[in-house]
């Protein structure tokens, strides 16, 4: 997994690219570092570009969220295609996240 | 028939050159791979990148190199060959070796063994998943299902089962701050990280898939089936897996004391691939029994005459003698007839219905079951004149009925018409497999226009670059080709081509166009009168509407520049190795081919110590991937700025990209695909074989 972040605006945007999986620990720990320090408001999670997503990459998304309930910041996802919209729909995360096209 | 005396055989074990060969040795010595490593000779051969192996030559096992890239992972749809072992110091399989299995024979379809550390930073899943599919073992249409559930059996035996990791509970960001630190740590301890992972696939004779995910850990307790997927935002990172699993595959068994886990699939397709396999099996034996079966004349056939009593088959004798039909093979029960089936291989068999032993039903059976007689004639001979048994022996696969007491103008005159019909049968077959075996020789022919890996590595190194290929051919001939043209010693020419169309056509101008390209001494002039002055010669021999797009560039170390000239070629991409920013040149220009006057215009770009430049066939682009549509043009650049991130200057870009490709594109692609980068790099390379 790779990512890079835009901050405007106090929005901040990440684009997430290539599979999610278990071994993208490091990685994603370094990403939600590196988005608290901008403390935005929405945080944007652009997944267009991921193809693969695990259940283990499910459970990052939700560790997000709970950073972002305890800064105020709504996390939504955006762009879920293929695979990866298909797991976040058996894991009903319309519930738990704002999902945009 | 070939079959039998194989066991014997040197077995051919392909593997990595980083690895030493005294820890080959070791490996094939220990208990771990055969049952009986003292009566099993190996021969070894070693290769740089997985590129290297022939794909003609059949391995029993790769061995990967300690601490396995992507590189390596790659090999796992590069190579011919079912079993993939991680050599590692460590490696010790325990109940779960010999991996060979208990006989010489290979036990299962596709196994791969890698130690956890290779294992937790690889996309093993994935690539299990593509193998399988390019083994034609399950369908492009169920990949997505059996990969997500691969994915999570194999994160869960990983995580789990030989890390030992407790995921449980609540995760907060602290806790999965430690966890990663503790996953770290596991992964670099000789204890937790060199355990290994055994993934296997095995094809059972009903089409199902059988995958298990073997690991060494302490075994598992599966928690509650009635568990769904919905997933619990209370719920700990890892381990939500199994409903999931469940939900996608047909069944899941533990064994093992919960240390393997194993997933069945059922896959409509599977059915399309035995079938697949079957006739391939069918054409190979009938390849192998063709000197026999050799055109004939209806009069020299071989005839079988199987009946238990020894008038009736005497009398049908004479009546054939008379006729000048004298290849006569006789049997006297059912067994017999089979046993006379398999030693003679006859042409027609005239059966007996009841006869001791084994009937003519059960015989009818056994030979419509073995394909190497699934066509050929049989006349039952009955006196049954009840329908019952006259329609059995048609289900069970008589070609023809005749009633005793034989008339003998009615025998002759059956044997005739099948006879001649087995006879233009035999001819067409013969025909489609010379054709078959002539294509295969172009094809062998056409993918050595390309340059040998051995041959692009060492003359990139000349240069200073790196350079990598991958060439694939569709199902039918092709019409791509690359090359190298080494101009002085600090300019080198590349070209890259697509003919329009494949099949027979199409591969006939590739060799075309080859011969032009190697006869003309053209390459040092600039890259815009060369194309001017091939398109003016292929002009010439091309039939009109059949055309080329073509690349050809320069470059120029000295002066650090990338010169070329593109003839409706898609655009190359030039990119920076150390922070992956890519961009797309300039690849407009008139097809080779179409005009006579064409004119072509010499593009310049630098190209440094840091750049690269990925060269491409349209299949690259114009493929539907797994979710339905083509790469898009973002899409490629992310890709190799991710590959080029993770992997740094030191990779085989173009085979990484490829691999990555292969993992998202159907199995048979319909279009030649051909991906060479050319990237710069600090030669020598020499310790650069890992990582």
């Amino acid at each position: 997994m790779n990512y890079k972040t835009e901050f405007a605006d106090g929005i901040t945007t990440v684009e997430v690219t290539g599979r999610f999986t278990f071994g993208d620990h490091s990685s994603f720990r370094k990403l939600i570092e590196e988005v608290r320090g901008h403390e935005s408001s929405t945080l944007v999670l652009n997944i267009a570009g991921v193809d693969f997503i695990d259940s283990a990459g499910l459970g990052m998304l939700l560790l997000a969220r709970d950073e972002g309930e305890k800064t105020n910041t709504t996390v939504t996802l955006r762009g879920a295609q293929g695979q990866v919209r298909r797991m976040l729909e058996v894991a009903r995360f319309d519930t738990l996240f704002r999902l945009e096209d | 028939m070939p079959a039998g005396g194989e066991s014997r055989a040197k077995h051919l074990i392909a593997v990595a050159q980083s690895v030493a060969q005294e820890d080959v040795d070791l490996l094939f010595d220990s208990k771990n791979i055969w049952h009986r490593p003292d009566d099993t000779s190996v021969k070894y051969a070693f290769g740089p990148t997985p590129e290297d192996f022939s794909s003609q030559s059949r391995f029993s096992f790769c061995v990967l190199p300690s601490q396995v890239g992507r590189d390596w992972l790659g090999s796992l749809i590069r190579l011919n060959c079912e079993a993939f072992v991680e050599c590692f110091p460590e490696l010790d399989l325990g109940d779960l070796a010999p991996v060979a299995g208990k006989k010489p024979l290979p036990k299962h379809d596709l196994m791969v063994c890698l130690s956890t550390r290779s294992a937790y930073h690889l996309p093993v899943a994935r690539k299990f998943v593509t193998s399988l599919r390019h083994r034609g073992l399950i369908g492009d249409s169920i990949a997505s299902s059996v990969e997500m559930a691969v994915q999570e059996a194999f994160a869960n035996s990983l995580i789990h089962g030989n890390l030992e990791l407790d995921t449980g509970g609540h995760l907060s960001m602290d806790r999965f701050k430690e966890l990663g630190e503790e996953t770290e740590r596991r992964l670099a301890s000789a204890h937790y990280g060199a355990r290994a992972m055994v993934l296997t696939a095995r094809r059972r004779k009903n089409g199902h898939i059988v995958i298990t995910i073997n690991d060494q850990g302490n075994g598992f307790i599966p928690p509650d089936e009635k568990a769904t997927a919905n997933i619990d935002r209370k719920d700990t990172t890892f381990g939500r897996g199994l409903p999931l699993i469940r939900s996608l595959c047909q069944s899941v068994n533990f064994l093992r004391g919960g240390r393997t886990i194993e997933l069945t699939f059922d896959d409509g397709q599977t059915e399309k691939a035995t079938q697949d396999a079957a006739f391939l099996t069918d054409l190979e034996r009938r390849l192998a029994t063709s000197p026999k079966a050799e055109l004939r004349l209806p009069q020299n056939a071989t005839i079988l005459i199987a009946d238990d009593t020894m008038l009736s088959r005497e009398i049908i004798a004479s009546y054939l003698r008379a006729d000048g039909f004298t290849n006569l093979v006789f049997a006297k029960d059912g067994e017999d007839a089979i046993a006379q089936i398999k030693e003679h291989n006859p042409d027609l068999i005239i059966l007996d219905i009841i006869m001791p032993k084994l009937d003519g039903y059960a015989v009818c059976k056994a030979v419509r079951a073995d394909p190497a007689y699934a066509k050929t004639p049989i006349i039952a001979q009955t006196a049954l004149e009840e329908n019952e048994g006259r329609t059995r022996i048609f289900d069970d696969g008589a070609t023809d009925l005749i009633l005793k007491p034989l008339n003998k103008a009615e025998l002759i005159a059956r044997t005739k018409i099948h006879l001649e019909n087995r006879l233009l049968v035999q001819r067409l077959q013969a025909y489609q497999e010379r054709t078959q075996s002539e294509l295969e020789i172009a094809r062998n022919m056409q993918e050595n226009l390309n340059p040998a890996p051995e041959h692009y590595r060492g003359v990139g190194m000349d240069y200073g670059m790196r350079i990598s290929a991958t060439f694939q051919m569709s199902s039918e001939l092709g019409g791509d080709m690359w090359g190298l043209v080494p101009i002085d010693d600090h300019r080198l020419g590349v070209y890259i081509v697509d003919f329009a169309g494949h099949g027979l056509g199409a591969a006939l101008n590739t060799f075309r166009l080859h011969s032009l390209i190697w006869s003309e001494q053209l390459h040092e002039q600039a890259p815009d009168v060369y194309l001017q002055v091939l398109n003016r010669h292929l002009k010439g021999l091309l039939p009109v509407g059949q055309y080329a797009t073509m690349l050809y560039g320069i470059v120029d170390r000295q002066k650090n520049v990338f010169s070329y000239a593109s003839a409706a070629c898609t655009s190359p991409v030039l990119g920076n190795s150390v922070t992956g920013e890519a961009r797309y040149l300039d690849g407009s220009g008139v097809p080779l081919g179409v005009v006579r006057d064409a004119q072509y215009e010499t593009r310049e770009v630098p190209f440094d110590k840091d750049s690269f430049l990925l060269l491409y066939s349209d299949a690259l682009i114009e493929t539907t991937l797994d979710h339905g549509q083509f790469l898009c043009e973002q899409g490629l650049l992310t890709m190799l700025q991710d590959t080029v991130l993770e992997g740094g200057a030191d990779i085989d870009l173009a085979a990484q990209i490829a691999d990555q490709f292969m993992d998202r594109a159907p199995a048979q692609l319909d279009d030649d695909f051909t991906i060479v980068s050319l990237q710069s790099a600090m030669i020598p390379a020499a310790t650069a074989s890992n990582r």
